[in-house]
């Protein structure tokens, strides 16, 4: 080739061809393999992780379909932008934080009617399927030290407003940023604090409040940590959060394209209350138990 | 555009963020140049400590700043969430640059230059300061000016840890996939970046000597 | 009246890295003694490697002595702080070594701006030196070495040398790095200087016309040892191997 230059549309057809050449068998591979394996993700947060867990090993024991794992995505958005996408197939969300965060709607209490709404709205804007929920309620908890809470007999959020201003409080992006997060918060209850929340990483957050370095943070009360933290959880007595039940959400094309997926998946409703919740929690981040561990033995445990 | 919008409603707090921001590059800078600087100029004194000292600012460099920020978190004093941690952090990576530079500037000095001012009778100090530094002056800027573009960098993933600055707004719009909330933070910051790289550019041009 | 500059058993070895406390090292000078009177130049002429930029260095003390004594104006070097002997002792080397970032006059009052003089002092001291060397104050004083040629920047460098009128001058092959018709111009007018001044210098070079031509008294290095000091006549009336060597490449 030395000496000759490929010019002006003979090029374009080359690189074209090429192009082609090399991207066409790895478009066929893809499609194909996308058929027999289910992609499941999870939220940045242990509980999002150890329900994803919980979800890829039962479709992997139930079904023949291997189910590939893309865990810590980010938080709600990201996950809900990759599932509607197409990027993954399927992954655990709570109702409250659809309807609010995704759906934009006005709080509703009912967590029946809650859970309905949102399942017909997914499915007639997002083409996305609820499953039955695993059976527990994760609200945010507004927390704090155990020795303020008893120096102050701090209960409820309500009696934060009059501390607040000497208080500093620390939050994870997402919550400040969520339409059912801070803003709307500190709005109901009258929250004024000495200065902006400083924003951090969520996972930093309950060090940041152990350490001192801030004073109430927003944890979610099936946390591992609450207990073996000395942190203490106040009671939302307005009723500002809504319920937020977790519950498998999938793409209704994959259900179609694997019709035993949803019974499958249906066999893990009820099967989770708020206390065990907390235990599985609690042996992944307190214990530092392996996440797959975990899973495995729970599911030869409860769903044999 | 939805940007300048943004701008407009939240001036005060882009105004704030972007202080922090400032504070964490310029007080990390300063002191990765008061430690840095001396520490350049040692090695050009005691050669057999290039290596050990190079080698270790290198390994330093390699690590990755999440990795890096999530390590010094634990410590007592210098850890903890906010600025503090950030801080120590981009000392951490501003020191490789500034004291590389510190060395081959002065090392680059005209052996001539340096054997007639010995002779001459200039002590170690007026020959630092009168001819070494002078000289070496550009590189030793373009070695700050390195640190300091990588810092307004590295300085935005600080919000992940508490300590503010233009990465809050990065952090905020991936948590809601938001652009125009990324975009509010990087757009700054890529200008704070482009405005240090000039500045000091035109610092270094002031060193410039032309060769004897 | 004090010898300006007086050597005696003047050795220096380089330390030889296993060597050990038994000093097994390489010898670059040994048992060399001389005297340089008051105006007197004293040329010391060798091949490469004999030792005489060594002897250099090592009055100065760039290099420290491992035996013998060094006295300048009366006192041993030794026992004085390093960069007051240095002041006192005027330096010139072949590459010259301006401060590319200083102006000419800059350059030329580096001793005695060092040394705290006044800066009327200075100046006028920076222009008296100037026009020694034959360089227009008035032009020259604010230009900086890379605009001058070679030769121009030698000058400064022996003006430079000069500044704060020290009683010993020390000059390093200064004009082997010039081209032949500068380096002889040069000479010339180094001989007129050296005619005004009446200052003592160690002159070294390898080139024994200009030895020949510069020196009240030539030393001859060999192998780390001085062979021969004798007058120009005597230089050239010498058997000694060394010398005829030198007189036949001439």
């Amino acid at each position: 080739m030395a000496g000759r230059v490929i010019h002006g549309p003979a090029l374009g057809w080359f690189a074209g061809a090429w192009r082609w050449l090399v991207t066409a068998p790895l478009l066929l591979l893809a499609c194909c393999q996308h058929r027999d394996r289910i992609i499941v993700g999870s939220k940045n947060f242990t509980e999002s992780d150890l329900l994803g867990e919980i979800v890829a090993q039962q479709i992997e024991r139930r079904t023949g379909l291997r189910a590939e794992r893309r865990f810590h995505l980010g938080g709600t958005f990201v996950c809900h932008q990759a599932i509607t996408s197409g990027q993954i197939d399927l992954y655990v969300e709570y109702t409250g934080t659809a309807y609010t965060a995704v759906l934009k709607l006005p709080l509703l209490k009912e967590p029946d009617s809650l859970r309905r709404t949102v399942a017909t709205e997914y499915a007639r804007r997002f083409d996305l399927v609820w499953g039955t929920p695993f059976g527990f309620n994760n609200s945010f908890a507004i927390l704090v030290r155990r020795a303020d809470a008893e120096r102050h007999g701090l209960r409820r959020i309500s009696q934060l407003a009059s501390l607040a201003p000497r208080w500093h409080a620390g939050f994870g992006y997402e919550f400040l940023e969520r339409a059912d997060g801070f803003p709307g918060l500190a709005r109901l209850y009258g929250l004024r604090f000495a200065a902006p929340p400083t924003a951090m990483d969520l996972g930093l957050t309950y060090r940041a409040l152990a350490d001192g370095k801030v004073d109430v943070i927003a944890g979610n009360s099936t946390d591992g940590q609450v207990a073996a933290l000395g942190l203490v959880a106040l009671d939302d007595d307005r009723g500002y959060f809504p319920p937020y039940q977790a519950a498998p959400v999938v793409r209704a094309r994959t259900l179609a394209a694997h019709p035993t997926l949803g019974a499958v998946l249906n066999e893990l409703g009820g099967r989770i209350s708020d206390t065990e919740m907390r235990r599985l929690n609690a042996l992944a981040d307190v214990e530092h138990r392996d996440i797959a561990t975990v899973a495995r033995t729970w599911l030869a445990d409860h769903v044999p | 555009m939805a940007l300048w919008g943004f701008y407009a409603r939240n001036l005060d707090e882009v105004l704030h963020l972007v202080g922090q921001h400032l504070y964490l590059v310029t007080v990390s800078t300063a002191l990765a140049i008061v430690l840095g600087l001396p520490l350049g100029v040692l090695l050009t004194r005691r050669p057999a400590w290039r290596t050990p000292v190079l080698g270790l600012a290198n390994v330093l460099q390699t690590i990755p700043s999440l990795a890096l920020f999530g390590f010094l978190i634990p410590l007592p004093f210098i850890g903890g969430i906010g600025a503090t941690t950030a801080i120590v952090a981009l000392v951490v990576y501003a020191l490789l640059p500034i004291v590389r530079n510190t060395y081959t500037g002065i090392a680059a000095v005209d052996p001539a230059v340096r054997e007639a001012a010995r002779g001459m009778g200039m002590t170690d100090w007026q020959l630092l300061t009168q001819v070494e530094l002078p000289l070496g002056g550009a590189v030793i800027l373009a070695g700050v000016r390195v640190a300091t573009v990588v810092s307004v960098g590295t300085a935005t993933i600080a919000a992940a840890i508490g300590a503010g600055g233009l990465g809050v707004y990065i952090f905020r719009g991936v948590a809601v996939v938001d652009d125009t909330l990324i975009l509010a933070g990087a757009l700054p910051a890529a200008l704070m970046a482009l405005a240090a790289d000039g500045l000091f550019g035109l610092a270094e041009r002031r060193f410039t000597w032309r060769a004897g | 009246m004090t010898q300006p500059l007086e050597v005696d058993g003047l050795g220096y070895v380089l330390a030889d890295r296993g060597a050990g406390a038994a000093g097994r090292g390489r010898v670059i000078v040994q048992d060399v003694s001389f005297a340089v009177g008051p105006g007197e130049t004293l040329v010391l002429l060798g091949r490469s490697g004999s030792g005489k930029t060594t002897i250099l260095k090592l009055i100065n003390r760039l290099l420290e002595p491992t035996a013998g004594t060094v006295r300048v104006a009366g006192e041993r070097t030794a026992e004085l702080p390093v960069t007051r002997l240095r002041r006192r002792i005027g330096y010139v080397i072949q590459e010259v070594g301006l401060f590319p970032h200083f102006t000419v006059a800059r350059n030329v009052g580096l001793v005695p701006r060092l040394e705290e003089w006044d800066e009327i002092r200075i100046a006028a001291r920076v222009r008296e030196l100037l026009t020694l060397v034959g360089l227009n104050p008035d032009s020259f004083a604010t230009r900086y070495p890379h605009e001058l040629s070679g030769g121009q920047r030698q000058r400064v460098g022996v003006a430079r040398a000069l500044a704060a009128g020290p009683p010993l001058l020390l000059l390093d092959e200064p004009f082997g790095a010039l081209d032949p018709i500068t380096r002889v111009e040069l000479q010339r007018e180094f001989q007129a200087l050296q005619r005004r001044l009446g200052q003592a210098m160690v002159f070294v070079t390898h080139d024994v016309r200009e030895g020949l031509l510069l020196g009240t008294r030539i030393g001859v290095m060999h192998a780390g040892r001085l062979v021969f000091v004798g007058t120009p006549e005597q230089f050239r009336a010498s058997e000694h191997p060394e010398c005829r060597a030198f007189l036949e490449a001439a």
